[in-house]
């Protein structure tokens, strides 16, 4: 395995797409014929053990064990570099680390002409940067009709592409982009932009160390341009380079489909773009101006570039539909959860106390606590022998001060209680945490009540929620996030912060058994067909064959031997359609929705030789 | 909607776009539904209602807000004293070679040197000289070196000798002029405060000023006052060693070393390693250059080879060299720091992620 870490940048010359044979790597696996190799490009992720999405990517990974994947990761800090990897699976060929949160100088100092091309380019970028962005109002009001302000955001978008490529270029000719972007040039170049006319009302506003923040800001979310990552070895042999998130982590594959011409496909469970937003509170207008300018113009870049977007939920596909993605482009694909913890708890529906309502989750203001208890004040008077089992652990000192207050809150508004006058009384609220002996895990949690209760104010994908429907238990939740997607018709939803409706809801299943059990099953059938692992791996497959059926591979064809063959692939499979078959040629112009009736290589003889097995994936694409 | 735009009236005005407010409005439980009450479509379309509601005149510069400007906290007691450290060992070194003989002389001197070594090492990292990079201590050692030795050397070498090593004392044939070098380590703690007053003003000059321009404009006199003042403090340090120590004030040579030496220090620690680092190496090449050239003269047929440097001892001393060597290396770096130092671009803050 090649774990060299691209600490090293050098100057990079081209080179040939023929490199000798003892360097060659040649695909290991194959998929119905077609040898696949994927890049998976991750920000502070996967292979590292405290990255976030490393549990999605894993599964991912370990799912598809018949590709054969190289990791591409950025880390963010020297901590989560520091904390090691996770254990890699076989199928992992190679993995290249890059950080993020180290600024590297390469000495390099550029000459005349570097300079000028640099300022060029950079200055393009800024102009862009401090423009008003397309979609605010006072650019939409220049009393211009639709059609106006789309070939100028059109051309805006081919600006932005042709700077970022430039300074992509200029990295890969001559090396130095890291000190050049902190340079003053750079910082002259923010100043011009910000100061010329027609520039967004907050960039004007921007000072000296407003310009230097956002240059370095600039610098540190460039920095993947001055990876040596995008030779033929690297991200050029592989056939599809994935994105597991948008934003930072998107960029190498940018580079990679405008150097090798590598297909890209991004996943978004959150829009990098709107988490932009929200961790930006504090800084002055100007830098958050540019700076969201930025990150808009880097993921309607990336929309645009991408062969397929996959979002995972309806939230994030509108977000990414605003920002420009092309509707044909979106397939949603849902988070993939674990079904097998919860299993018996769903074939056990017999366990759980009809009178009990369980509420899991992790205790913060945002889960609104306070209503749910009110909203059991009104289920204990229709229904006096009703209890709230709260499972959850408090999350930072914020969450364990409202846990503090709800427990409070519950002391005050139910009494202690006991069966008889000789029997130790018990409060009809419990707050409970896993992992102890009486609930070991979250699925006991789901299957000790007939309801979960779901109260939450703001939400993104409610995974709880899921996991309760795995368990097949009813629930009702509020209305937020992706509640109503994730629950469809299988569950009752109120509107968020209305205990009264909430209370209702509850009691009206509660008397009702049966429907309380036709509930709970639709739930779990409908949580096993969209938010099981398999569904998701499944779905990226599907996803990788579409778009590798896409794509035609322009690489040089091998012979047993490791030499390349001339002339293997046929002048004409570089035509898209197949010009003297007018019957195919209509099939390929259906475009990737339409049905078609099998892709090519499933249809062809097995594969016998390297240099068959790699033409066959040209065929499909010119079918 | 009024009540609306009342409630997220400060996510509304501080926002630069509508998708900005849009975040914000999600992040506080404002869903499609609750847009459609307000006759939108999506969440979007209302936050672009709010924002082009919202009465943003951008023109007046607002910002009341302004942040407190991080100041560069004082000297504190532990940076003054590493600060005073290198000098203060070094004078002790000194009435030590003062006071002793022969061998315990010898032992004397190479407990000084390294005491006095590794007291600056420890100031040099920290405060406000402190480099990020690598530095070029090697070639300032040898500049060091050559002050303390080299005077006595080249004036032996031009009359034939040296017979025989120097015993340290400044009678001898080769005499060690330990005055200069004892200036310049007093002098790191003057240096130091006029690196820090130079780092914060320029970070108070960064704040205030409205364009790149403005700065460069505002810089050059500060930059050019530090290091005068240096200058001056340094010129002060040299006449008072020199009194003391009862030595020939050696003003010259021990001024060009100080500055070359502060102004090589400024362009490091401000990330301009590559400029300095060459002079300090042009100045020690050239020192080197003069001290071989009597020997190579010796040599048969070489004779021409020790003519310039002759000629230059003859006109203005053994201490010629020296201040020739690093007088123009010291006014080519102030030329350089005048048009580096002075940018914005050199005073950016360095952050680096944990």
């Amino acid at each position: 395995m090649d774990n060299r870490p691209s600490r090293h940048l050098l100057v990079r010359i081209r080179s040939s797409r023929c490199e000798p044979p003892g360097q060659r790597r040649l695909p290991k696996r194959e998929i119905g014929g077609a040898r696949v190799r994927i890049g998976l490009l991750t920000e502070g992720g996967y292979p590292y053990v405290s990255g976030e999405a490393g549990l999605w990517c894993d599964r991912l990974v370990r799912g598809l064990d018949r590709h054969e994947f190289d990791v591409y990761a950025l880390s963010r800090s020297e901590q989560e570099e520091a904390g090691g990897w996770v254990a890699l699976p076989p199928q992992v060929g190679r993995v290249r680390t890059a950080p993020l949160w180290e600024s590297v100088d390469d000495g390099i100092v550029h000459g005349r002409r570097a300079r000028r091309r640099f300022s060029e380019c950079y200055g393009e970028l800024a102009t862009l940067l401090c423009a008003t962005t397309p979609g605010s109002p006072s650019a939409a009001a220049g009393g211009k009709a639709e059609e106006g302000a789309g070939g100028q955001s059109a051309l805006e978008a081919d600006r932005f592409a042709s700077a970022l490529y430039g300074l992509a270029e200029l990295a890969r000719d001559e090396g130095g982009l890291p000190a050049a972007l902190r340079s003053e040039t750079a910082v002259r170049a923010l100043e011009r932009a910000c100061r010329a006319p027609g520039a967004h009302s907050s960039a004007r506003q921007a000072r000296v160390p407003d310009l230097l923040t956002v240059a370095a800001r600039l610098e540190r979310a460039l920095r993947p341009l001055s990876l040596d990552w995008y030779e033929d070895d690297d991200l050029g042999s592989v056939d599809l380079c994935h994105a597991a998130s948008g934003g930072t982590a998107a960029l190498p594959g940018l580079l990679a489909r405008h150097f090798c011409d590598v297909p890209l496909l991004v996943t978004e469970y959150g829009v990098r773009l709107r988490t932009h937003y929200l961790t930006e509170p504090d800084s002055s207008p100007a830098i958050r101006s540019l700076l969201a300018s930025f990150h808009g113009r880097l993921a309607a870049e990336t929309y645009r570039r991408a062969a397929v977007i996959t979002p995972g939920n309806t939230h994030a596909r509108r977000w990414q539909e605003r920002c420009g993605a092309d509707r044909a482009k979106l397939r949603t694909v849902h988070p993939g959860m674990d079904a097998t913890p919860f299993a018996q708890a769903a074939e056990s529906p017999e366990c759980a106390d009809p009178q009990t309502l369980v509420w899991v989750g992790r205790v913060e203001p945002a889960k609104d606590l306070v209503s749910l208890l009110h909203a059991f004040a009104e289920i204990r008077r229709a229904e006096p022998g009703a209890r709230l089992r709260i499972v959850g652990t408090p999350s930072g000192p914020e969450g364990a001060a409202y846990l503090a207050h709800c427990k409070a809150l519950a002391a005050q508004l139910f009494p202690d209680e006991a069966d008889g006058p000789h029997a130790v009384g018990r409060n009809p609220v419990a707050f409970e945490e896993t992992g102890g002996p009486e609930l070991p895990t979250r699925a006991d949690a789901y299957a000790s009540g007939a309801l979960v209760v779901l109260s939450s104010v703001v939400e993104g994908f409610p995974s709880g929620l899921v996991e309760a429907m795995f368990c097949g238990r009813a629930t009702v939740s509020t209305d937020v996030g992706a509640v109503v997607e994730a629950i469809g018709g299988t569950g009752l939803v109120v509107p968020p912060r209305n205990p009264r409706a909430l209370a209702e809801a509850c009691v009206a299943l509660l008397r009702d058994p049966e429907r309380r059990d036709r509930l709970g099953a639709a739930a779990r059938a409908r949580a096993l067909e969209l938010f099981t692992v398999e569904q998701n791996i499944a779905a990226f497959h599907s996803i990788y064959l579409e778009i590798l059926s896409r794509t035609p591979v322009r690489r040089v064809v091998l012979d047993e031997t490791g030499e390349p063959l001339p002339f293997a692939v046929p002048a004409e499979a570089h035509v898209p359609g197949r010009w003297s078959d007018p019957a195919a040629r209509g099939t390929a112009r259906g475009g990737p929705g339409s049905p078609r009736s099998a892709p090519g290589w499933a249809t062809d003889d097995p594969v016998r030789a390297t240099a068959r097995a790699t033409v066959p994936a040209t065929e499909g694409a010119a079918l | 909607m009024k009540g609306l735009l009342h409630r997220h009236r400060d996510l509304c005005e501080r926002a630069v776009d509508p998708l900005e407010i849009a975040a914000g409005l999600e992040a506080h439980g404002v869903t499609d539904r609750t847009a459609a009450r307000f006759r939108h479509r999506d969440v979007f379309s209302l936050a672009e209602e709010m924002y082009a509601r919202v009465p943003r005149d951008g023109d007046t510069p607002a910002r009341p807000e302004e942040a407190p400007v991080s100041r560069p906290r004082g000297p504190r007691a532990a940076g003054v004293i590493l600060a005073l450290l290198p000098g203060a060992l070094c004078a002790a070194a000194v009435v030590c070679l003062r006071l002793t003989e022969g061998r315990p002389r010898l032992i004397a001197a190479a407990v000084g040197v390294l005491a006095v070594a590794l007291a600056l090492g420890a100031a040099l990292r920290r405060g406000p000289l402190r480099a990020a990079t690598r530095s070029t201590s090697t070639w300032a050692c040898w500049l060091v070196g050559y002050a303390l030795l080299g005077d006595g050397l080249l004036d032996n070498a031009l009359t034939g000798g040296p017979d025989g090593l120097p015993d340290g004392t400044a009678d001898d044939p080769w005499p060690v002029t330990v005055g200069p070098v004892l200036a310049l380590a007093l002098s790191y703690a003057p240096a130091a405060g006029c690196a820090h007053l130079f780092t914060a003003g320029a970070r108070r000059k960064l704040a205030s000023s409205r364009g790149l321009a403005e700065f460069s404009a505002s810089v050059r006199p500060l930059l050019l006052g530090t290091f005068a003042l240096y200058v001056g403090a340094l010129a002060a340090l040299l006449a008072l060693t020199g009194a003391v120590l009862g030595e020939p004030a050696a003003h010259p040579q021990g001024l060009t070393l100080g500055a070359l030496l502060l102004l090589a220090r400024l362009l490091t620690v401000h990330g301009h390693l590559h400029a300095s680092r060459l002079v300090l190496t042009a100045a020690a090449a050239a020192e080197a250059v003069a001290l071989a050239a009597p020997f190579a003269g010796r040599l048969p047929g070489c004779g021409f080879l020790s003519v310039p440097v002759e000629t230059l001892v003859a006109a203005c001393g053994p201490a010629g060299v020296p201040t020739a060597a690093c007088g123009i290396g010291a006014l080519a770096l102030l030329v350089h720091a005048a048009r580096r130092l002075t940018r914005a671009s050199a005073h950016a803050p360095t952050e680096r992620t944990r």
